[in-house]
């Protein structure tokens, strides 16, 4: 018997049909990954079933046999309990929070029935998720973890009554890098010693194919085939480092050189010291060439590239462009913002809710040009939108569709560098993908040199001559892509290749 | 939590010192002083009453006069009971007030958490919708509209519970239900959008996946961090109960301090408004602080 | 939301012209119906115990009411908003003093800060409102402050900064179109607020003066004559909750719409 079974299962949101007709069985030990972009419908259908969203499932789903759809709460409840656990993607948010970690450990020990953990036993159940310091850990508030800790925990909580069915909603996208890696990796080792079957959904199919035993495919609540044009377009989305070395614009004369860059940022409260976010960065970037700065969170790349454009404090070190001296963020001339332009990594929140589109674009242009919406039509059709949007707002523009704006803005005054932070990651893949293409475009057609941050080095290829790895505040390791891809030398670049598929 | 303690001690102790000087300046300020009666008072007398009460003494002399009598709780004799010292005032007022206040509290929190919980646990309903309209209707009701009322009906139509006065704790049912129920609305409707929120979040879900069972979903995970929003409603609410009970006592005709303040501030008797004043302020600093004590083990992430 | 509005526009339009249509003024006796009931001749509500009609003197007092209610809430709004706004803009140990103040005040009893106001400067209509705006801006004030903030940290502000906008404008172009919103949430939130505080001390005899009249006074008035003429206490009383139920619904709806 298999310990999973779904036939036909459809999925329904307020009436909406937002999965349509999935079959796939679980065995024991066995992985199915479930793959799609957002919107596909494929939390929905590995989470409807169980009653823990606000679908509403049909069709059939069996859980060691019995039937769960159309099945009491309380039948659902008792199912879930005894045979089910559960990962969420948010780790931050999904342990309770006014709770000890031991406290909701004991609580998912208990829930299919068993007696009291004894201490020892906690301990044993983190060390198994392979979190040190296990002791400390079981008298601590959640939010005194970190969020690669805080999934360990919660899969600790999700084995710890010994299901059979392991349910993993993207575990690891709200991860860095290198956790991610090591999440998949716990996860596939304790399928194996525990016998479990993994049900695991994910954007991500190339991460996710060497973990599972068969993968599903979904594209707007429906399965569709390894070669179907969506499937091939998922996995041409996401930039590898196995794929080839990207065809970039040669770079011209030097633009812009950066030496001795500090940042500190004072600590919160009245007497708390200060806290230094870059610690002598030094670079420089010539005509059309692209530069990636990549780190993890905290490592200080947005605050560097920030001080670079005169949009974040900056306590010493120097900046020119083209040889002259740039002014300090308070002195500087509206003019002399011009050659840099930023563009964001949350597209909706990088445009004024309240503003017309024509109305952003135009917004470093100041004085109203002759030619104003000509310009913004043009800009448009660059980015690759109809004049039709021109008169929208913010909240009628999808998340392509606002970054595709911001990047217009951004272009409206002709700048020499554009600075992208992190301006793909907050996208759908797919979606990313695009915006990708766009400015590989942009850049080649306009010669435009870019300051890329990110935490994704294959996604910093794509665009990047060079590529500057950050960690604490300095840069650690510098040069050509392809070499510190190839040969990393730092133990930090070392993990993030490694990391990077 | 130590740390946010002191913290908060550091702010409250400044706090009541502003209070303190702020409202002796205001009545320093004052055009008119308490002799300026409709008989004038003949030169000697003036003077020798101005003295006698320090206010001939240059202004900062005044204010350290005045913070080190409070210190040793000595408020000064009142000027228009001439008979009594503001401490005897107090002393008589004081615990008539705390007592009203403590019990409509203590109705409030449980008539408000009770109807929070039902009208969250059945968000979205009719019951939910009608609960909450009765709610806002408590909030907006003001006490010198609903104490004249249940006078009206318990008192003078059904005859069941005294009009006015302190005579048996019978007296003080109409009044501290008249006080309990604008706090009660607010504590109500503030429990039930803290509720209906935190059953969104992502650790229900968790909770909800573990097949655990509802009320222990809404006890164990759900109540606690929903109950912030009403412990930041402390101050207020106490600040709400002690104006309340101004008027409560005026139209019940309680002996409480509440009752003194207005003869006070009616007559310009500087030493009882004063009084009353920093009394107060000193109370609402404790609820807050006591309030900051519940945020923390509400939420362990205020513990800072 | 419909209710509430419609009951709000038809307070405040017959408290408007309302008392213009009526035979009676607030002040003026009529000998010949002195505490008469409601629905007698020529006076709909009644009259009180020296013969001034009841509905020209709910009217007139909600009028006052309304005005001394909309005067402070608008100083309350203008104080509110400036302090939120320099606070939250500006961050830092600025914005910590700003706030540590405006705690520092909510620690104050309020209603006893006015009174002691009233005491101090007399009891001028001007000064009631004045003194109850100056009080109740500290919500306004958090309130800007949280949402400036939380959009100060939206990448938007930082694309003007980058378009060369000075900090005037994004003030003037980005920040306060989108505070407006939750501002005038709790404008209408505070209106009701003012009424009560303006009720409350005109209730204690420490607000408007007699003869004229606002529906604290109408209520006290009525409740110390309740037992022979409970009409005295409903009617003004009916009117001083509608009132307030009305404002509280439609600044809920509105916050919960804005703040979201």
């Amino acid at each position: 018997m298999s310990v999973y079974q779904v036939a036909g299962l459809t999925v329904s949101i307020g009436g909406r049909q937002v999965v349509a007709g999935i079959d796939f069985s679980l065995e024991a030990g066995e992985c199915v990954a479930l793959v799609g972009a957002s919107g596909s419908g494929k939390s929905q259908s590995c989470l409807a079933p169980f009653g823990i969203s606000a679908g509403i499932a049909g069709g059939s789903a069996k859980l060691l046999g019995s039937e769960l759809v159309g099945a009491s709460e309380a039948t659902r409840r008792g199912l879930r309990g005894r045979h089910v656990g559960f990962i969420f993607q948010q780790p931050m948010t999904a342990l309770t929070p006014h709770l000890t970690i031991g406290r909701q450990l004991a609580e998912a020990w208990t829930q299919a029935g068993a007696a009291k953990p004894s201490h020892r036993a906690l301990v044993e159940a983190l060390g198994r998720v392979e979190l040190p310091r296990a002791e400390e850990l079981l008298d601590q508030y959640p939010h005194r973890l970190s969020g690669g800790q805080r999934q360990r925990v919660m899969i600790a909580a999700a084995i710890a009554h010994r299901p059979k069915l392991l349910v993993a909603d993207e575990p690891t996208t709200a991860l860095d890098a290198p956790l991610r890696r090591d999440v998949l990796a716990l996860l596939s080792r304790l399928r194996r010693e525990e016998g479990l079957a993994l049900l695991l959904v994910s954007h991500d199919l190339a991460a996710v194919a060497e973990h599972a035993d068969r993968t599903i495919v979904l594209n707007e609540g429906h399965m569709v085939g390894p070669e179907h044009p969506y499937t091939l377009a998922l996995r041409a989305a996401s930039p590898r480092l196995s794929d080839p070395a990207p065809d970039l614009p040669s770079p011209g004369g030097s633009l812009l050189q950066v030496s001795g860059v500090r940042v500190e940022f004072p600590r919160p409260g009245w007497r708390r010291g200060r806290f230094l976010a870059v610690d002598g960065a030094s670079l420089d970037l010539a005509e059309g060439e692209g530069l990636a700065l990549v780190g993890g969170s905290g490592s200080g790349k947005s605050t560097l590239a920030r001080a670079i454009a005169r949009l974040g404090p900056m306590q010493a070190g120097n900046v020119t462009f083209r040889g002259e001296p740039l002014p300090s963020r308070n002195a500087i001339r509206p003019q002399q913002r011009r050659f840099i332009q930023p563009v964001f990594q949350d597209p909706v929140a990088s445009l004024d809710p309240k503003w017309q589109v024509a109305d952003i674009i135009a917004e470093p242009l100041r004085h109203l040009t002759p030619d104003r919406d000509v310009r913004i039509e043009a800009l448009l059709d660059e980015v690759g939108l109809g004049p039709e949007y021109a008169s929208r707002r913010p909240a009628e523009l999808s998340g392509g569709q606002a970054q595709r704006v911001a990047i217009a803005r951004a272009l409206v005054c002709d700048p020499q560098i554009l600075l992208l932070d992190e301006a793909t990651s907050a996208l759908d893949v797919l979606v990313a993908g695009r915006i990708l293409d766009l400015l590989a475009e942009l850049q080649h057609r306009r010669r435009l040199a870019i300051l890329f941050i990110s935490h994704d080095l294959a996604v910093a290829r794509r665009l990047c001559h060079r590529i500057a790895v950050m960690e604490e505040g300095r840069i650690v390791e510098e040069g050509p892509a392809e070499a510190i891809i190839s040969a990393p030398r730092h133990p930090s670049t070392q993990r993030l290749v490694a990391a990077t598929h | 939590m130590r740390a946010l303690l002191l913290r908060r001690l550091a702010t409250a102790l400044p706090t009541l010192a502003i209070v303190l000087i702020l409202s002796f300046l205001l009545m320093r300020l004052a055009p008119g002083g308490p002799f300026d009666g409709e008989r004038p008072l003949d030169p000697a007398t003036r003077a020798a009453l101005t003295s006698a009460y320090g206010l001939d003494q240059p202004l900062p002399t005044q204010i350290a006069i005045y913070v080190g009598r409070i210190a040793r709780g000595d408020f000064g004799p009142s000027l228009v009971y001439r008979d009594f010292t503001v401490t005897d005032l107090v002393a008589q007022g004081l615990p008539v007030s705390l007592t009203l206040g403590a019990l409509a509290m203590l109705l409030a929190l449980a008539l408000g958490l009770g109807i929070g919980l039902l009208a969250a646990g059945r968000a979205g309903s009719r019951t939910d919708h009608a609960l909450m309209l009765a709610m806002t209707l408590l909030t907006a009701l003001p006490t010198f509209v609903t104490g004249p009322l249940l006078v009206l009906v318990f008192a003078l139509l059904l005859g069941v519970l005294p009009v006015s006065g302190l005579e048996s704790p019978r007296y003080l049912v109409l009044p501290v239900v008249a006080l309990a129920l604008p706090v009660a609305g607010a504590i109500a409707k503030l429990a039930r959008a803290g509720l209906a929120e935190v059953l969104t979040q992502d650790h229900i879900r968790t909770a909800r996946a573990r097949g655990l069972a509802p009320w222990r979903v809404l006890v164990v995970h759900a109540l606690r961090p929903a109950l912030v929003p009403v412990a930041s409603y402390a101050g207020p609410a106490a600040a709400g109960l002690l104006t309340g009970a101004v008027v409560i006592e005026t139209v019940f005709a309680l002996p409480g301090l509440g009752r003194y303040f207005v003869q006070g501030a009616l007559n310009r008797d500087y030493p009882l408004v004063l009084a009353v004043v920093t009394i107060y302020a000193a109370l609402i600093i404790l609820f807050n602080l006591f309030a900051d004590l519940l945020y923390g083990w509400l939420d362990p992430r205020a513990r800072g | 939301m419909k209710l509430p509005l419609a009951f709000l526009a038809l307070i405040a339009v017959a408290a408007l012209i309302g008392p213009a249509l009526l035979p009676w003024s607030y002040d003026s006796i009529d000998w010949n119906a002195v505490r008469v009931a409601p629905l007698s001749p020529g006076h709909f509500f009644g009259t009180d115990s020296v013969g001034r009609d009841l509905l020209a003197r709910t009217l007139t007092g909600t009028r006052i009411t309304l005005a001394v209610a909309i005067a402070a809430a608008s100083v309350s709004l203008l104080i509110g908003v400036a302090w939120g706004a320099i606070a939250g803009w500006t961050g830092g140990r600025i914005d910590e003093a700003m706030m540590r103040f405006v705690d520092a005040l909510y620690a104050l009893p309020f209603m006893f800060v006015v009174i002691l106001l009233m005491v101090v400067f007399g009891r001028s209509i001007l000064l009631v409102f004045v003194g109850i705006g100056a009080v109740e801006w500290l919500t306004m004030a958090r309130v800007v402050r949280g949402q400036v903030i939380t959009l100060k940290a939206r990448p938007f502000i930082l694309a003007a900064e980058a378009a060369g906008a000075p900090p005037s404008a994004i003030m003037i172009r980005h920040l306060l179109p989108n505070v407006a919103g939750v501002a005038l949430a709790y404008l209408l939130l505070t209106v009701p607020q003012v009424v009560m505080i303006e009720s409350f001390l005109s209730f204690l005899g420490l607000g408007v003066q007699e003869p004229l009249t606002s529906l604290g006074i109408l209520v006290k008035e009525g409740a110390d004559d309740m037992d022979i003429a409970p009409h005295a206490l409903l009617l003004p009383g009916g009117v001083l909750v509608a009132l307030l139920v009305s404002l509280t619904l439609i600044g809920e709806r509105l916050r919960d719409r804005f703040s979201g």
